[in-house]
C-alpha cells in the first residue's frame, strides 16, 4: 500500500467531482435561483481543494501502471465514501442537519432513494436536480465515469474498473477499459435522454421529466415531487418509467451490444435476463392476484401498478405508483421479496443480483441432483458456460457475507428503533439500495425520525451494498493494511 | 488404378489388403515402422516422408490415380497430400483424428476462408463410426442399418426372435411387404444368400433391402417394433461417445455417459447441454446398476479398447438390456465377439474402410457397405451401354448375388424376378466377399 499513489489517483477524481458539482449551480443560474448557487460553488471548491491536496502529496509518484489491487479496491471504497460526503456539503446550506445532510448525499449517490425530506416545498429546483443528478452519476458507477473522461487515470483505471463492479461477470465489450467506459455512458446517455423526451411527451413538466429520467435511469428512486410517480396521477407516465426502469435493471453491456452494434438477440440470449423477466412477470402475476383479492382496484390499476411495483423494487429503483406500505401483509411481503432479488450484473441496480439468484437456485438444484446421481459429474452452467469453482465460491461467500450484513445491521436497528419492520426491512432496503421500506419508512414516510445510530448504520449499509461488500471487506482484513508497510 | 499408399498402420494395411489384387499400390512409410504384415501383400514398400516431394517423386506418385495419407500423425497426413498435389493434380483422400483439423478440413465449412484447404477428401474414422451408430439406433431393434441410393432405399439386419412372424417359413412363403426382400442371411456366423427354399430359423441375422417406407411397415409387422429410441447409455466419453451424445441431444434422446477420467468428464459436462455425465468405470456393477444404464433402451460400449468394451456389454446384456452396440477396434475380434453373444458390433476401421472402398474406382464399381464385418459387400454399378436389356429371372448368375435396389434416373426400384434390367441402370447388388470378383467381371 503506497498512500502518495492512492491520494493521487484520488486527488484526480475529487478535481473532476469539484467540476461536476458546479452543474446544479449552472443549472440554479439557469432557471434564476441565484440563492441556489452559492452552496453548489461552495461544495465544488471544497471538493476541489481537497482534490488539489490529495494531488500535491501524491505528486512524487506518477508509477499508475504498478497500482494493485488493494490499492485499487482503497481508491474506489474512498471515492464512494467522499463523494458521498462532498455531495451532502450543499445540503447543509438548506437548513439539513450534518447527519441528515450526509444521509441524504450517500442515499443518492448510491442510489438508494430513502429520504429523509418530509416538506418538499422548501427547497429549491437546484436541490432537487442534485438529488437525482447524483443518483444519474453513482448509477453507471462514478468511477466508471472518470476512467470514460480522464485519461490521466491510465492503466490505473482498469483496476479501480473492475474494483468498482466486482460483479461474476468481468466482461469488457472493447477491448479497451476507457472505450468500454464510454461505451456504457454512451448508451446511459441516450437511454436517459430517451426518457426524457417521452415524459415531456406525455406532459411532464420538462424538469420534472429531467429529475425523475436521471433517478429512472440510475435505478435510484428520488423523484422531484412529493409522492413520487403517483403524484402525477398519468398511466402513461407510469408505463414509461416502468419501461426504464426495466431497462436499468439489466445489463448495459448487452444493451450497448443491442442498440449500437445491432445485436439484436444480445439481451434475450442472455439467460440472466430471460430469468430476470421470468421473475419480473411471475411475481407481478402473484401481486396482482393478493391485490385484487385485498384492496379495491380496477383491473387495470392493479396490473399496472403490480407491474410498476415489482420492476421499481426488484431493480432497486423505489419508485413507487401507489403506496405500498398500506397494502396488505401478503402483498407488503411480496415486496419485501423482491428487494432481496436486485438487478442484472452489470446495471444500473443493486442487491444481490440476478445472476447470483439464479446461480444459488441451479446451485441448490445441483445438490438435489447429486444425491440421486452421486457419481454423476454436475457442471453449473449459466448461458450454456460453466462456472467456475473458484467464481462459485465467490458467489456464495458474498451471499453469506450479504445475509450476515442484512440480518446484523437489521437486528441492531430493530433494537434501536424498536421495531422489527423499521430494522428488517430497512436494512434490506439500504444494502439493496432500493430506498423506501415498510411502515413508517415506506415510500411515503421518511427516514428522519430514526435514532442518528440507525442512520449512520443504514449510511453503511448503502455505500457498502453498492460496492458490493468486497472493497469493505478486504479492509477488515488486517493483512490488508500491513502490505503499507511493506511498501 | 496406381494408388499410393501413405504410412503403414493397421488402416492401410486393411486397405491394402482390400485392393492390392486389383490394383498397383505403392505403400510409403517413415523409416523405422514395422511393415511386416505388408510383406505378405502384393504391395511396392519404400522408405520416406510423406512431406518430402523427393521421396514421391522417386515412387512415381505424380502418375497416381490416388493418394490416401493414412499415417498415425495428422498433421504429417495433411503436409503430405499438400505436398503430393504440388507434383500433380492427383485425388487425395487424408485421414484425420483430431476434431478441431476436421471441422477446419471438411468441405462444408472450408468455403467460408480465404484459401481453400485443397485436399478432395477427408476421413475421420470416429465421426464415421458416430454416423453409423446414430444411423442404427434410428432403427429400433435393428443390429444394422446401411444407407442405400442416398437413404431412399436401405438395408436392415435383425435378429429373429421367437415372437417374429416369419419364424420357420420358407421364404417363399413369407408374407413381406411389397418393396422388400431378403438378401443374406447369417447363421451360426456364416453369412450366405437364401432361395426361395431357404427356412428361416430362430437366431438367425436376416438382411433385408427396401425403401424406407416399406421397410418401416415390415419392421411393424414382422418384429413388432414401435417403439422409439428415448433413452441411451454410453460407455465411454471419447469422441465417438461425445459425439454421439450430441447427436442424440439434437435429436430429444435421454443420454447418459459413463467415463472414468475426471477431466474428460468436466470437459463432457461443459460441452453436452442436457446430457447426464456419470464418472466411474463402465465395469463398476454397482455404478450400472444404481444409474440403470441396463434399462436404456440402447446402451453403447464405446471406450477405446475391446476388452473393457466387451466386458461392459456382457455386463449390461447381464443386467437385462435389449440392445447393445458395441465398438470394437481390431477387425480381428469381430468374430470373436459374435461368438461371445455380443449382437452389434460397428468399428471405426470398417467404417472408414468402406468410405475408402467407395471412393477407389468410383467410375464403375464400388463398395458401398461391407456386411458382418467384411464378409458380405453392397456393391453399385452402373450397367454398361452394351448390357441387353433383359428380366432378372432370365439373367444367370454365376455365384450367389442379389441385386437389391435399381435406380433408373431418380425413380428407386426394389425388383423382383421380372423386373428388367436395361442398360444405364444403377444397381446395388448384394453379394459375398469372395464372390465380389466374379459378379463385377460379370457386366464388364
Amino acid at each position: 500500500m503506497r498512500p502518495p499513489l492512492v491520494a493521487r489517483a484520488l486527488g484526480i477524481i475529487l478535481l473532476a467531482f469539484g467540476g461536476v458539482l458546479l452543474l446544479p449551480a449552472l443549472l440554479a443560474w439557469i432557471v434564476g435561483e441565484n440563492p441556489a448557487i452559492l452552496p453548489f460553488v461552495v461544495a465544488a471548491l471544497v471538493a476541489a481543494s481537497t482534490g488539489l491536496c490529495c494531488f500535491w502529496y501524491g505528486r512524487g509518484s506518477r508509477d499508475f501502471d504498478q497500482l494493485r489491487r488493494t490499492e485499487g479496491l482503497l481508491i474506489v471504497a474512498l471515492t464512494w465514501t467522499l463523494a458521498g460526503l462532498f455531495g451532502g456539503v450543499p445540503y447543509l446550506f438548506f437548513g439539513l442537519s450534518p447527519l441528515d445532510a450526509l444521509f441524504e448525499s450517500v442515499s443518492g449517490i448510491t442510489t438508494t432513494g430513502a429520504t429523509i425530506l418530509t416538506d418538499f416545498s422548501l427547497y429549491p429546483r437546484a436541490f432537487f436536480f442534485w438529488r437525482s443528478f447524483s443518483q444519474w452519476l453513482g448509477g453507471m458507477g462514478i468511477i466508471v465515469l472518470f476512467v470514460a473522461i480522464l485519461p490521466q487515470l491510465g492503466v490505473a483505471g482498469r483496476r479501480i474498473f473492475f474494483a468498482e463492479a466486482p460483479g461474476p461477470t468481468e466482461e469488457k465489450i472493447t477491448p479497451r477499459v476507457a472505450h468500454t467506459a464510454k461505451a456504457l455512458w454512451t448508451v446511459y446517455i441516450v437511454l436517459t435522454a430517451i426518457e426524457i423526451i417521452l415524459l415531456i411527451l406525455v406532459g411532464m413538466p420538462w424538469f420534472d421529466a429531467l429529475c425523475n429520467a436521471l433517478s429512472t435511469m440510475a435505478a435510484g428512486g428520488f423523484s422531484p415531487h412529493l409522492e413520487s410517480i403517483m403524484g402525477y396521477g398519468s398511466p402513461a407516465i407510469t408505463w414509461i418509467v416502468t419501461l426504464f426502469m426495466l431497462l436499468a435493471g439489466s445489463n448495459f453491456a448487452l444493451q450497448y451490444r443491442m442498440l449500437i452494434r445491432g445485436h439484436s438477440q444480445a439481451l434475450l440470449a442472455s439467460e440472466e435476463f430471460r430469468f430476470y423477466l421470468t421473475t419480473v412477470v411471475l411475481f407481478a402475476v402473484l401481486l396482482f392476484v393478493l391485490l385484487l383479492a385485498n384492496q379495491e382496484m380496477t383491473i387495470a390499476a392493479g396490473w399496472r401498478d403490480s407491474l410498476f411495483q415489482i420492476i421499481s423494487i426488484m431493480t432497486s429503483t423505489g419508485f413507487s405508483s401507489a403506496d405500498f406500505a398500506l397494502w396488505s401483509i401478503p402483498a407488503q411481503t411480496v415486496i419485501f421479496a423482491m428487494m432481496l432479488i436486485g438487478g442484472c450484473a452489470g446495471s444500473a441496480g443493486g442487491g444481490i443480483k440476478v445472476v447470483r439468484v439464479l446461480f444459488i437456485a441451479k446451485f441448490l438444484k445441483r445438490e438435489i441432483d447429486q444425491l440421486v446421481h452421486p457419481s454423476a459429474v454436475l457442471p453449473i452452467k449459466i448461458d450454456r458456460v460453466t462456472v467456475h469453482e473458484e467464481v462459485q465460491r465467490q458467489m456464495l461467500s458474498f451471499l453469506l457475507f450479504y445475509l450476515l450484513l442484512l440480518v446484523v445491521s437489521g437486528l441492531v436497528v430493530t433494537m434501536l428503533e424498536q421495531d422489527a419492520v423499521i430494522g428488517m426491512v430497512g436494512a434490506a432496503a439500504t444494502i439493496g439500495n432500493v430506498g423506501p421500506g415498510l411502515g413508517e419508512i415506506g415510500p411515503m414516510g421518511t427516514f428522519a425520525n430514526l435514532q442518528p445510530a440507525s442512520k449512520m448504520l443504514f449510511i453503511i449499509n448503502m455505500i457498502v451494498g453498492r460496492l458490493e461488500l468486497i472493497p469493505f471487506l478486504v479492509m477488515l482484513a488486517p493483512g490488508f493494511w500491513s502490505l503499507s508497510r511493506n511498501g | 488404378m496406381d494408388i499410393v499408399l501413405y504410412g503403414a498402420t493397421e488402416i492401410s494395411y486393411l486397405i491394402a489388403a482390400r485392393l492390392h489384387q486389383g490394383h498397383n499400390l505403392t505403400l510409403l512409410h517413415d523409416p523405422g515402422e514395422a511393415n511386416d504384415r505388408f510383406a505378405n501383400l502384393d504391395v511396392a514398400l519404400a522408405e520416406g516422408s510423406g512431406g518430402d516431394i523427393a521421396a514421391l517423386e522417386k515412387i512415381g506418385a505424380a502418375k497416381a490415380g490416388l493418394f490416401i495419407a493414412c499415417s498415425a500423425l495428422d498433421e504429417a497426413n495433411i503436409v503430405a497430400c499438400w505436398t503430393v498435389k504440388k507434383l500433380a493434380d492427383i485425388e487425395t483422400i487424408c485421414f484425420i483424428s483430431k476434431p478441431a483439423l476436421y471441422r477446419n478440413l471438411s468441405s462444408t465449412s472450408q468455403n467460408q476462408y480465404q484459401t481453400r484447404y485443397d485436399i478432395d477428401s477427408i476421413i475421420w474414422p470416429e465421426q464415421l463410426l458416430t454416423q453409423d451408430i446414430f444411423r442404427i439406433i434410428s432403427v429400433p431393434d435393428a443390429l444394422d442399418v446401411e444407407y442405400l441410393a442416398g437413404g431412399k432405399a436401405k438395408l436392415f439386419e435383425y435378429r429373429i426372435r421367437e415372437d417374429t412372424t416369419i419364424l420357420n417359413t420358407a421364404l417363399r412363403d413369407c408374407r413381406l411387404p411389397k418393396n422388400v426382400l431378403i438378401a443374406g442371411i447369417s447363421r451360426e456366423g456364416k453369412l450366405f444368400i437364401p432361395d426361395g427354399s431357404t427356412t428361416i430359423h430362430l437366431d438367425d441375422k436376416v438382411f433385408f433391402i427396401g425403401t424406407s417406407q416399406a421397410l418401416d411397415s415390415m419392421a411393424a409387422d414382422v418384429f413388432s417394433t414401435s417403439r422409439k429410441v428415448r433413452t441411451v447409455s454410453i460407455i465411454g466419453g471419447g469422441n465417438v461417445g461425445l459425439m454421439l451424445a450430441q447427436k442424440l441431444e439434437r435429436r430429444g434422446i435421454k443420454v447418459k455417459i459413463i467415463e472414468h477420467d475426471r477431466q474428460r468428464c468436466t470437459l463432457l459436462a461443459d460441452t453436452l447441454k442436457r446430457a447426464l455425465v456419470l464418472e466411474g468405470d463402465g465395469t463398476d456393477l454397482e455404478l450400472l446398476e444404481n444409474e440403470a444404464i441396463a434399462l436404456a433402451d440402447v446402451s453403447i460400449c464405446t471406450t477405446d479398447n475391446d476388452e473393457k468394451n466387451l466386458l461392459c456389454a456382457l455386463l449390461i446384456k447381464q443386467l437385462g438390456s435389449q440392445r447393445i452396440i458395441t465398438r470394437v477396434s481390431k477387425l480381428q475380434n469381430y468374430e470373436l465377439f459374435g461368438r461371445v453373444g455380443i449382437d452389434v458390433m460397428v468399428s471405426p476401421k470398417a467404417s472408414a474402410l468402406t468410405e475408402v472402398l467407395n471412393r477407389v474406382g468410383a467410375h464403375r464399381v464400388d463398395i458401398i457397405a461391407l456386411i458382418e464385418g467384411g464378409k458380405g459387400e453392397v456393391l453399385r454399378l452402373t450397367l454398361p451401354d452394351t448390357f441387353k436389356a433383359q428380366r432378372i429371372k432370365d439373367f444367370h448368375f454365376p455365384v450367389k448375388a442379389i441385386i437389391g435396389v435399381i435406380r433408373r434416373g431418380h425413380r428407386v426400384l426394389i425388383p423382383n424376378g421380372d423386373s428388367i434390367l436395361e442398360p444405364g441402370d444403377n444397381v446395388k447388388i448384394f453379394t459375398m466377399k469372395e464372390d465380389s470378383a466374379a459378379v463385377r467381371k460379370l457386366f464388364f
